[in-house]
């Protein structure tokens, strides 16, 4: 059974007056508890299609199929009580976040908008999410703009999971961390994918990272899907011109003697 | 092989909303003429600011210490001092790095020296590359080229879009780098911007000329930047998280170009960057920053495969490269 | 503490406070020092200042304290002032920021309301408005704030542009925020700094077309105000120019006063804004 089932998805604009097809004709699925990751080089659609699939942008064709249901005919309160099942992290926790905001603030909102929790309860939940996220319950009063960025990103995921959704997109989620924090954020998103059930929709330039953390892959060019399938076949051996692009291109790290140590 | 750049116990602070925060703790350093050297780092580590200090481009209320000491023989012919018109106000060396001497010259860099604020954040903690909220600022700071005594760096930042000017088109903005530091009249210097952006390999030249930099995608703006900064034919190329913007394809690109341009002119090379991977394609040797303090240097291959600091070998173990075990796997063997 | 050291490190905004300070001091005072009536006499008629020192400034024509009367004047144009920018602001920011979020029609409608108000000069405006509702110090107040708001709706509706295509106005969006909230809970408080920085300039002109409809008969007829006494003094230029001169200079330096302090805020909060 698929959580999102995407068909026949296309976006066109204009640029410079000449209409440009941003997302042309794309199909996927995501199965429950999968990831999915999207590649391709930079303009190839693949953040559109992520702002597609969470309704921030309107498709011009297509059909999105998210639990089941038609996603696209939903509006109004129905679509925002949709919202709770549907999540995003973005690739900037410091612009995802209201500057002035505080992290029980980012957390509450949430909890209060689907009427998760009692006004009483919120705390305890704020406490236990961010516990849950692997960060101290005292960091609840800080302000966004006082704590670190791995911290920034690990309360974004926590207000992500906060609603209980079936689908989290990832948005270069991890693309601006430094690596030693990168590798504990994709712990993360493994252990509660694992324990919730979350799917995700990953999207990243990165193939390591992909190949570290996605069951199957989309590349993308241009808007369109070039190829697709199990991610470390894909990657082993890619069969289009920009799988074998970004393969070649992605930095290879030969530690030779340490093999031999 | 003689030194062009010897760096010792370099100290940098500072100050921000009264709270004293030190970015580089005596860091001592030598650059080899001709070497390709990659300065490794996470958020915090001070690798922008140690290439800010060897560019003199260290405004800020940063207080330095310690002494950047310039080979003065490298440089048979000096070029002109005149500041880059470019260039904000910022004298390039705040303290006399003055040319002399034909022998090595440890040049005092003025002690604990405030200066224009410099906005780098201690919070920006665990985020390098893209969005890092402390090198977008320092992008302002602007174009490509600063001449030390009359010896010229040429410095690519991250942002190409911050580097360039929004509203001149990228041909001028060259030829007036060229007219400035070389000393070229106008249409020379036009004639030199074209062979700059044929040497960057960008596509037509001619009418690239006259293109401005948002008719450029993020990979050509970056080929214009770094036609800038080599216009006046530096010797040190002072690269700083220059492909950290850009996608994989265009990464290895633009790696690829500065590796060729680097060996076409013997330019020395500083290519400052977060990714320990990238760095290993590029550079000869390695230093290891990280809170400020020297880590470790030495040669790539060294570095790589044995490496002495157990950061260095967690730098390289967070590495996931397209051959190591997915993270997936062993969740999976764990659960 | 930091801001206050910035907000004072030039003499003008230094003097700006100053003159500000003063000017409340002297409308909170006035009720105690000047205990009766202002617009009641006080002594013989005309009388110049620095003659008789219980009427220090002298008397008008009707004999009234020209002392008391300048300081209840403060009371009027500080209060009419700041009352006329207060609701300019309100109005001007919620404008903008529906017109900013909601965009479309609702955008274009809001937009050419404001292009109406914006080519009707803003003084006519408030003169017809107080002519047909009539003088009170309420109407006063809705008249100025009724050719005042656009600046800041402009203003605040390009800011709010800017700010909705931030990835946090998109986060607060899947996380099922209601429109309005968004836009006056998570947009309207960040384009607010902009927007105030216009303060300073809207209470200036405040007061000098509150003073401006006094001056032309159209104030609070309950109250003194220094447009009235200048309205006052005029009929007796040549032979009592102190009546006009005194409140005339009240009026430039409140005005002088208002804008340099403004200035200083802007200023030390712009430093503030771009550091962080």
């Amino acid at each position: 059974m698929s959580v999102l089932a995407v068909s026949n998805l296309s976006k066109r604009y204009r640029r410079g007056g000449k209409p440009f097809a941003a997302v042309d004709d794309v199909s996927f699925e995501i199965g429950l508890a999968e990831t999915l990751a999207l590649a391709g080089p930079s303009g190839s659609g693949k953040s559109t299609i992520a702002r597609l699939v969470l309704r921030l942008i309107e498709p011009d064709a297509g059909r999105i199929e998210f639990e089941g249901a038609d996603f696209l005919s939903l509006s109004g309160g129905a679509l925002r009580a949709r919202r709770a099942r549907l999540q995003m992290v973005f690739q900037d926790p410091l612009a995802a976040f209201n500057p002035r905001a505080t992290v029980a603030r980012v957390l509450d909102d949430p909890l209060r908008i689907h009427g998760i929790a009692s006004r009483a309860e919120r705390p305890r939940r704020i406490a236990a999410l961010l516990e849950r996220v692997g960060l101290d319950a005292g960091l609840a009063g800080r302000a966004i703009h006082e704590i670190s960025g791995g911290q920034r990103q690990r309360v974004a995921i926590a207000r992500a999971i906060a609603t209980r959704p079936s689908l989290i997109v990832l948005d270069e989620a991890v693309s601006a961390l430094d690596v030693s924090v990168r590798g504990q954020i994709l712990e993360l998103l493994l252990d509660l994918q694992r324990q919730e059930r979350i799917a995700y929709l990953f999207i990243s330039h990165d193939l390591g990272v992909i190949r570290a953390v996605a069951h199957r892959v989309v590349i993308l060019d241009a808007g369109r899907i070039v190829e697709s399938g199990d991610a470390r076949t894909v990657i082993a051996s890619p069969q289009s011109a920009i799988g074998k692009a970004l393969v070649a291109a992605t930095p290879k790290l030969v530690r030779t003697s340490q093999d031999a140590a | 092989m003689t030194a062009l750049l010897s760096i010792h116990d370099l100290t940098v602070r500072y100050r921000r909303d009264g709270i004293e925060v030190a970015a580089l703790k005596g860091v001592s350093l030598d650059i080899e003429a001709g070497e390709r050297l990659a300065i490794i780092g996470e958020s915090g580590s001070g690798k922008s600011t140690l290439a800010l200090a060897v560019a003199g481009l260290l405004a800020g209320s940063a207080e330095i210490g310690g002494t950047i000491g310039w080979s003065a023989s490298q440089f048979q012919t000096p070029r002109s001092v005149t500041p880059p018109s470019v260039l904000p106000d910022i004298s390039p060396a705040r303290g006399e790095i003055a040319p002399s001497s034909p022998a090595l010259q440890i040049a005092k860099v003025e002690e604990w020296e405030p200066a224009l604020m410099l906005p780098i954040s201690p919070l920006a903690g665990e985020m390098s590359g893209r969005t890092e909220g402390g090198a977008k600022d320092r992008q302002r700071l602007s174009l490509t080229n600063a001449s030390i005594g009359g010896r010229d760096i040429g410095f690519v930042f991250q942002d190409p879009a911050s580097s360039l000017d929004p509203v001149m088109p990228i041909g001028k903005q060259i030829a007036e780098v060229v007219r400035t530091h070389v000393g070229f009249a106008w249409p020379e210097a036009y004639a030199k911007a074209k062979t700059l952006l044929e040497r960057v390999r960008l596509p037509d030249p001619e009418s690239a000329l006259r293109a401005y930099p948002h008719q450029l995608s993020g990979g050509q703006k970056q080929r214009v930047a770094i036609a800038a900064a080599i216009a006046a034919g530096p010797k040190l190329l002072i690269a700083d998280e220059a492909t950290s913007a850009l996608d994989t394809i265009v990464q290895a690109e633009i790696v690829a170009l500065i590796r060729r341009l680097v060996a076409e002119d013997g330019m020395t090379l500083l290519f400052i960057s977060h990714d320990i991977a990238l760095a290993a394609t590029l550079a000869e040797r390695i230093v290891v920053l990280r809170h400020g303090e020297l880590v470790e240097s030495g040669e790539t291959r060294q570095i790589i495969a044995a490496p002495r600091h157990a950061y260095t070998r967690a730098l390289l173990d967070a590495h996931l490269s397209l051959d190591a075990e997915p993270l997936l796997d062993r969740q999976g063997a764990s659960a | 503490m930091r801001q206050l050291r910035r907000f004072f490190r030039t003499p003008e905004t230094v003097a700006g406070a100053a003159i500000l300070v003063l000017l409340v001091a002297m409308a909170l005072a006035a009720p105690l020092l000047f205990p009766r009536d202002p617009q009641a006499i006080a002594g013989p008629a005309l009388l110049p200042p620095f003659q008789d020192w219980s009427l220090p400034l002298g008397t008008d024509r009707l004999g009234r304290d020209v002392l008391a009367e300048l300081f209840h004047g403060a009371r009027t144009s500080l209060a009419v002032g700041l009352a006329a920018a207060a609701a300019a602001l309100l109005i001007g920011a919620a404008v903008g920021t529906l017109a900013g979020f909601a965009g479309g029609v609702i955008d274009e409608v809001l937009m050419r309301v404001t292009d109406a108000f914006q080519t009707v000069p803003s003084f006519l405006l408030a003169l017809a408005f107080v002519s047909i509702v009539g003088p009170s110090l309420g109407v006063v107040v809705a008249a100025i704030a009724l050719g005042a708001w656009t600046g800041p709706a402009r203003v605040a509706r390009a800011e709010v542009l800017s700010i909705c295509e931030r990835d946090y106005v998109a986060g607060a969006r899947v996380i099922g925020m209601h429109p309005l909230e968004i836009a006056f809970r998570e947009v309207l408080p960040n384009a607010l700094p902009p927007v105030l920085a216009l303060s300073s300039v809207i209470v200036a002109a405040a007061i000098l077309t509150e003073a401006a409809l006094s001056f032309l008969g159209l104030g609070d007829p309950n109250r003194v105000t220094w447009g009235d006494m200048i309205a006052e003094g005029r009929a007796v230029l040549r032979t009592a120019p102190y009546l006009s001169i005194f409140p005339g200079i009240a009026l430039v330096l409140t005005v002088l006063g208002v804008y340099l302090a403004g200035e200083g805020v802007v200023e030390s909060t712009a430093v503030r804004r771009s550091l962080s």
